[in-house]
């Protein structure tokens, strides 16, 4: 966001020159153009993550819900195993690190370091979505087979989502980093995009906490 | 202008600077356009909304009728409250506050002008699945889309998809607003203009974002968690617990967990519309502004403590939800007491100077909307302090409950948003809208509104259950039932003549033209011209008070 003068701006977009009067009084000295600070796009994504964590949040309600009313949760033949989460939460924490690299690297202005954290940022986290994507393979149940079933292809589904929305994000902000858009002084967008990758790591832990150590419960 | 109220600090104020302001955004993202179209878009489902129930209403109006048969007086049922809610007064809110906000904080624009276009590309998608839903299968079980649980006729089908999905996608557009009018209100305010010095309007738009912020998600949620269960077979809502189905009764709790805060959250900005404009009329700041903006803060956040006397089977927590419905009406009376106090002082004033311009100001259409408001919610909030006291009884399961909600969260907040477009009209269009064709207007419309909610709470009395289709002669039900529908066919000839004087007076371009000021207005909208230009402002008046142009007059007519 750039503050200009009023006469620049007439010039620039000539529909800004009012035909009307303006109520002011004439004769008023305008003071220096004062720039705001340009912190919007990340006070986007930290109110964008309130909403979408307060979705979460409900679909984790409703799972603790009917969890306590049940007899047995999950259903006693359903084996839950930890391997594949292990798996993702690995990979996803190597993935948090790296996008970290990447915002570090740009404050020092190290663009080539900005573009390899990146890449390696979006190949773990194409990687544990594979992984995720294989745990819906070998679940051994279905979206309607139970109440856990449910959840746990809605939870799951949830944070696939997210990453996946995550990895395109970042796949565009690789884009403009390679063509030079960011710098020490400006890369308020690359702040942005990590934010929403941690975020959908945030939400992973989530996930994972609610579908696999909380569910370790037989009546 | 006379100015008949000082403010705290009029004395000491030299004469007010102006400051130069960030540059705007290009026509195809302009607020105004984009806020203009929300508006225009909630009139229409306004007419088909009113249309759905003047059918509802034809078909109670006598005992024994046979208009429509019980199926489809459902899926009317369904729509209206479909419609009215998500469709009209979502929008017509969207519109208005995203209209005017940026005018009021001397921004040159949304803080996302990109997503706030997209957010009406998304609303228009998603009304137009709500829409759709019904030709597809039926849709039956009201607004809350549950009788009170989501399961049964109705609730297959790719209809109740449809309809699932649209409100999703409407929600998302909803959320997607908000989220750029707190970033807006956060970060382009004018130098100057601290949050303790929002206009109101623009504050109880702010809060009002903050409530939606929260409650919108969880509706999200729970859609969301329903569609997978009608769509994918899945089993959240269907079966009752044990070790592999869900609970159905959760869906009342989780929809009115986020209902019921965004009924309050659309009533919101009414009150701030109210709020402004009361001050402006009556020629002097507002009673006391700090205490108007902790009353609309508190309405915020107390919305959240009531949702549960909506839900019929939460016993045990029936006083901690009544306690939290008769908590939010407290902040609502005080801002009452606020317009009050601020109309009766300064009618006092004006009687001692001997001034009748105040009482031609106090009849103008703006403010004969201003009382109607007034009306209708105390109208509505003494049937909320009755519904409050029977959390979770029989009045939010017959009429008393219709009633409450059309005179309070339907009536009051449309005839506020009614006196907001007489306000604010001649600022965003250039041109007045027809006094003549507006008073005419408004005895349609809160008359109809009057003449519709009253008879509806001696049907709550009656104990006429909200699902009726018909009854028979022998009911006592007959002479309210029909009062009501006379009410409504009142009530759809007001909000046409609404759109005819729109049409006529903007569209047409019949309508006065408007000066940059011409109500003699308190906020930084009023400094810039009728239409602004795409990016609001050239030059900003410094601001040191809630009522920039108020200060700037005064010094003016100080004595340098």
């Amino acid at each position: 966001m750039t503050a200009v003068t009023a006469a620049a701006r007439t010039d620039a977009t000539p529909a800004a020159a009012p035909a009307a009067p303006l109520a002011l009084p004439s004769g008023v000295k305008p003071t220096p153009a004062r720039v705001l600070p340009d912190r919007t796009r990340a006070l986007g994504t930290y109110l964008f993550m309130v909403a979408d964590a307060m979705v979460l949040s409900t679909i984790v309600a409703a799972y603790f819900a009917i969890k306590d009313g049940s007899s047995a949760w999950p259903p006693v033949d359903v084996g839950v195993g930890t391997y594949i989460p292990s798996i993702v939460s690995i990979t996803l924490t190597m993935a948090a690190a790296s996008a970290h690299w990447a915002v570090r690297a740009t404050r020092e202005n190290d663009q080539r370091n900005v573009a390899i954290a990146l890449v390696f940022t979006i190949f773990l986290g194409i990687a544990a979505a594979n992984a995720e994507w294989a745990a819906f393979d070998k679940a051994g149940f279905g979206v309607g087979d139970h109440a856990y079933g449910t959840f746990y292809y809605v939870l799951f589904g949830y944070h696939l989502v997210h990453l996946l929305a995550a990895v395109g994000v970042l796949g565009l902000l690789l884009g403009r980093s390679l063509t030079g858009h960011f710098s020490a002084e400006h890369h308020d967008p690359l702040r942005s995009g990590v934010l929403f990758f941690q975020y959908s790591n945030a939400v992973w832990f989530a996930v994972a906490t609610v579908l696999f150590v909380f569910s370790r419960v037989h009546g | 202008m006379t100015i008949t109220d000082a403010g705290p600090d009029a004395d000491t104020l030299a004469p007010p600077e102006t400051v130069e302001i960030d540059q705007g955004s290009t026509a195809g993202t302009d607020h105004k356009v984009i806020g203009t179209l929300f508006i225009a878009a909630s009139l229409a489902f306004l007419v088909v909304g009113g249309l759905l129930a003047m059918v509802m209403r034809a078909q109670l109006a006598v005992p024994d009728s046979d208009v429509v048969g019980g199926n489809t007086y459902r899926q009317l049922f369904t729509m209206h409250g479909t419609i009215m809610v998500f469709l009209f007064l979502l929008p017509l809110w969207l519109g208005l506050v995203t209209a005017i906000l940026p005018l009021q904080i001397g921004a040159s624009r949304m803080a996302f002008p990109r997503v706030h276009a997209l957010s009406l590309w998304l609303f228009v998608g998603g009304a137009g699945m709500v829409a759709a839903a019904p030709l597809a299968s039926d849709v039956l079980g009201g607004w809350t889309l549950s009788t009170p649980i989501p399961v049964g006729e109705g609730f297959t089908g790719e209809g109740i998809d449809l309809l699932i999905l649209g409100l999703i996608v409407v929600s998302v557009a909803a959320l997607a607003v908000a989220i750029n009018v707190l970033a807006t209100v956060l970060q382009l305010r004018a130098p100057g203009l601290t949050m303790a010095r929002i206009p109101l309007f623009s504050w109880s738009a702010t809060v009002s974002s903050a409530v939606m912020l929260l409650a919108l998600p969880v509706l999200v949620a729970a859609l969301l968690l329903l569609f997978v269960d009608r769509h994918y077979g899945g089993m959240v809502f269907n079966g009752f617990t044990g070790s592999r189905g869900g609970n159905p009764l959760l869906w009342p709790r989780l929809f009115w967990f986020g209902a019921f805060p965004l009924l309050w959250a659309l009533l919101l900005p009414a009150l701030g519309a109210v709020s402004d404009i009361v001050p402006v009329f009556a020629r002097r700041r507002l009673f006391s502004h700090q205490r108007a903006v902790v009353a609309i803060a508190a309405i915020g956040v107390l919305s959240f403590a009531g949702w549960g006397s909506e839900v019929s089977n939460l016993r045990r927590a029936r006083p901690l939800f009544a306690l939290g419905v008769l908590l939010v009406l407290l902040p609502v009376a005080s801002l009452i007491l606020n317009w009050l106090a601020t109309a009766v002082t300064s009618a006092r004033n004006a009687a001692a100077r001997q001034d009748k311009s105040l009482k031609e100001r106090f009849q103008s259409v703006t403010m004969l909307h201003v009382r109607g408001t007034l009306g209708l919610l105390l109208l509505g909030l003494a049937g909320e302090l009755v519904a409050g006291l029977d959390a979770g009884g029989r009045t939010h399961r017959n009429y008393w409950g219709v009633a409450t909600q059309h005179s309070l969260f339907f009536g009051a907040a449309l005839v506020g948003a009614v006196a907001a477009l007489y306000f604010w009209a001649p600022k965003l269009w250039g041109r007045h809208l027809s006094e003549k064709l507006g008073k005419l207007q408004f005895l349609a419309l809160v008359g109809g509104l009057f003449l519709t909610a009253l008879p509806m709470f001696v049907l709550g009395i009656q104990d006429m259950g909200v699902h009726t289709s018909s009854y028979v002669t022998d009911s006592d039900w007959g002479p309210a039932n029909l009062v009501a529908t006379v009410g409504g066919v009142i009530v759809v000839g007001g909000v046409l003549l609404l759109i005819l004087n729109l049409l006529v007076s903007v569209v047409a371009g019949k309508g006065e033209v408007a000066g940059p000021d011409p109500w003699g207005g308190h906020t930084l909208e009023w400094s810039t011209t009728s239409p602004p230009p795409v990016d609001n402002f050239r030059v900003l008046p410094e601001v040191r008070s809630e009522a920039p142009l108020l200060d700037l007059a005064q010094t003016e007519t100080q004595p340098r």
